[in-house]
């Protein structure tokens, strides 16, 4: 009689569904039988008559998310619901998050591993739920699954399939090639979506899990740039708490992702106001950079010869206020036809690089007395308005403090905001020199010409060749495919890297760098080379890879442009459970040291 | 240098969004259920609470048949506070309440509010963003909102256990009388959608 029972009981699994006008409840599970100590996924099903729906953990507007409240054996162990991407249900100007029809609201519960086979286990809970129409019912149910317990346990034949259904439809975070990053705006923030290559978007939009952050029914733009897509998220018209992470779900033709990003407030999230500060003083900074130092310098020492004036300040300016336009408007022409560049494009072209050693070339040996030039402009306006589209052209290779975070905010604004950036960092540039040219009170701090002059221009003409040599090394690298010996610490960049890296638990700090950035290479020899910070990245496990942009690459320029950033150098560092750390343009051993403590 | 930058634009990031509470509440005139135009400014200079309400919804039902409702209004009323129950449900909605049903259902449940009033075209909670029912808003007597969200804290409950949960409304009020500055000002409202 016993083993008649026994057989009776683990054939069969008891539910018990409860029915309501609107909605049909029961419990059902993907497997036949609980194994001990192992998972089986439970699922609560809601079954809604047609235009009844229930609801998402965030409800949108109003509603009420569908709570279960379990009451299991002692020894069980039950997670959180997990819940299949919900519609978006407008409801006038309103707007909810829900399901119509049938919804498996999934839950894992874990079977203790003492678990005796063959007495089967009852598993209880009570559902809460709204169901609305136009009106809306609170519903509950006492509901409980009876299962037998086995030593293994195959898929229920019903339910198998409709739970593994469901669960495809649950949102997991994206694979490796998929990066995300938001950024804070006005009135709200947005969200930049780089698929991996060959993946082409056509629509997105957000289901933030968090009520009070992100307005649910306001429309979310998208917008294109250079190979990402940005999706606007706008603020909660009536906001609970500060809107400090985008977090939630992001579906995008048919896929869907968790996204939980923080809106880092990073140099990207400037307004114009801070990117023009920043310009103006990277501007300035740049006349102190090696590039541009030497020529200005020769250039100033025309002044202790009674060279200067008003005239000529106001031309130097016009001269480097329109070269920096022409750049402007040559790199934001160039990315709206679609083309994958940053700052420093102008480098990455073998050609640019051998006209600008050449002409390095002839200043220095200008400078050495080697070689006369009369310029043929010399003492004319135009000579004037000539030196300061000089000026520019030497500073290409260099670029200051502060003004990667400038241009990264110019160059993914585009339109007017870019060339007030643009025309900032001009007029930052042209100060010193034109200040000094202007005022005839400076000019007589300056030493009165004498033999000193050819001696000191030799000397300046150092760190012009030294300039030449090096565009030389940049040419041949990019023309012959000639690396240098590749340093073993480093690994090839690829975005797939980085983030199966990242998935993988391991701390990542990626040195974004060319040939052609001196910044770049000051960093890389003088800081990054040292014997302290290398064996601080190797007792941290930090894994080092090098993103080479020498020549173009369209997968380091979205990593750029999602980073905020529109040029090189850029330092990131990558550590589980934080957000990316940027580090500045300019490293220093314990800047690289503190963020490694940390 | 870098630090006072970055802190400066941290600030100027954090007051990107603006909040709702803190700014003046927006005059409005709408007729009560006796037909008399009842205008917010009309109590400048007093406490004045805001109530969405519908009597449909089963959320506000839950509040005025537990007498949590009602209780709050009289409670308040006593203090000199302005009650106003607003009913946002628009005329051509299905759950429209004309004037006399819904002065007749708040009299049934002892209401007290200083005035009921019918919005048919939706405009006064179209102003104020009311999304749910009920959607409560507090405004001091300078006219400045100070409150703006759920009832209370417990979004799901039964009418027993709706007395146990915390007001947000009755904490404001006291918290704003006493002085003090109001601890919970923005919660996200909870209830059935206003029926626009």
């Amino acid at each position: 009689m016993r083993l008649l029972l026994l057989f009776l009981f683990s054939a069969s699994v008891f539910a018990a569904p409860v029915k309501t006008p609107q909605v049909e409840a029961e419990l059902v599970a993907e497997r036949e039988a609980l194994v001990p100590g192992e998972p089986i996924t439970l699922a609560l099903r809601l079954k809604a008559i047609p235009k009844w729906h229930t609801y998402w953990r965030n409800p949108g507007d109003s509603g009420e998310p569908t709570r279960i409240e379990w009451r299991l054996p002692p020894g069980f162990a039950a997670g959180e619901i997990e819940w299949p991407v919900p519609e978006r249900i407008p409801v006038g100007p309103l707007m909810n998050f829900g399901y119509y029809g049938e919804v498996l609201l999934l839950t894992r519960i874990v079977a203790p591993a003492n678990l005796a086979p063959g007495t089967p286990v009852t598993l209880r809970a009570q559902a809460n739920w709204l169901v609305c129409e136009v009106n809306c019912i609170p519903e509950e149910a006492e509901l409980s699954l009876t299962l037998p317990v086995a030593r293994s346990a195959g898929t229920d034949a019903r339910w198998g399939k409709p739970i593994a259904d469901a669960r495809a439809r649950v949102p997991v975070a994206a694979p490796g090639g998929w990066a995300f990053d938001a950024r804070g705006e006005e009135g709200g923030a947005s969200l930049a979506i780089a698929p991996p290559d060959g993946v082409a978007l056509k629509g997105a939009f957000f289901l933030p899990f968090d009520e009070g952050k992100i307005e649910p029914a306001k429309p979310q733009a998208l917008s294109r740039e250079s190979g990402l897509l940005r999706l606007a998220l706008p603020a909660a018209a009536q906001p609970v708490g500060p809107f400090d992470r985008v977090s939630g779900v992001l579906v995008l033709d048919g896929k869907a992702f968790t996204v939980d990003s923080p809106i880092t407030a990073r140099f990207a999230d400037l307004g114009l106001a801070f990117a023009l500060l920043l310009a103006f003083g990277g501007g300035l900074l740049l006349n102190l950079m090696p590039c541009v130092l030497p020529v200005l310098s020769i250039k100033a020492l025309g002044f202790a010869q009674g060279e200067g004036g008003a005239r000529h300040a106001l031309l130097y300016s016009a001269g480097v206020l329109a070269s920096f336009w022409a750049l402007a408007a040559l790199l934001i022409g160039l990315r709206a036809v679609g083309a994958q560049l940053g700052w420093g494009f102008q480098l990455q072209s073998p050609a640019a690089v051998a006209f600008l050693a050449a002409l390095f070339l002839i200043l220095a040996l200008n400078l050495s007395g080697l070689f006369e030039f009369r310029f043929a402009f010399a003492g004319q306006p135009s000579g004037h308005f000539l030196s300061g589209v000089l000026a520019v052209v030497v500073a290409s290779p260099c670029t200051a403090p502060f003004m990667g975070a400038a241009l990264g905010y110019a160059v993914l604004e585009s339109g007017w905001r870019a060339f007030l950036v643009f025309t900032a960092l001009g007029l930052g540039m042209a100060l010193p020199y034109a200040a000094l040219a202007a005022s005839p009170g400076w000019r007589r701090h300056l030493p009165k010409p004498g033999p000193w002059m050819p001696r000191l221009k030799r000397w300046l003409a150092v760190p012009l060749y030294a300039t030449v040599l090096w565009l030389g090394w940049v040419f041949a690298q990019q023309v012959s495919f000639f690396h240098e010996k590749k340093d073993a610490a480093w690994e090839p960049y690829s975005a797939e890297k980085v983030a199966s890296l990242a998935a993988a638990g391991k701390p990542v700090f990626v040195d974004f760098t060319a040939a052609w950035c001196v910044t770049c290479q000051v960093n890389e020899r003088f800081v990054l080379a040292r014997d302290d910070v290398m064996k601080a990245f190797h007792d941290k496990g930090v894994r080092l890879v090098r993103a080479d942009w020498t020549r173009r690459d369209p997968e380091i320029a979205k990593a750029l442009a999602a980073l905020g950033r529109s040029g090189v150098p850029a330092y990131v560092l990558y550590r589980p459970g934080r957000a990316p750390e940027l580090l500045p343009e300019l490293l220093t051993p314990q800047r690289v040291l503190e963020a490694l403590g940390g | 240098m870098k630090q006072i930058v970055l802190a400066l634009m941290l600030a100027t990031a954090s007051t990107a969004w603006a909040q709702k509470v803190g700014q003046p509440a927006p005059d409005f005139s709408v007729p009560d259920v006796q037909g008399k135009a009842v205008k917010l400014s009309d109590y400048k200079g007093k406490y004045v609470v805001l109530e969405w309400t519908n009597p449909e919804c089963p959320y506000v039902r839950r509040h005025y048949n537990s007498g949590n409702m009602p209780t709050l209004q009289k409670e308040l009323g006593a203090k000199d506070v302005v009650w106003l129950t607003v009913n946002s449900t628009n005329q051509s909605s299905s759950e429209f309440k004309s004037p006399q049903d819904m002065a007749k259902w708040m009299a049934e449940k002892g209401a007290s509010p200083k005035a009921t009033l019918i919005d048919k075209d939706s405009k006064v909670g179209k102003l104020y963003d009311a999304r749910t029912t009920p959607h409560m808003y507090v405004i001091d007597p300078q006219g400045k909102l100070i409150y703006a969200g759920a009832i209370d804290d417990k979004r799901w409950a039964t009418e027993a256990s709706t007395k146990s949960a915390n007001n947000h409304v009755r904490a404001a009020v006291g918290e704003a009388m006493a002085g003090k500055p109001v601890s919970v000002a923005a919660t996200s409202p909870y209830g059935c959608t206003v029926k626009y």
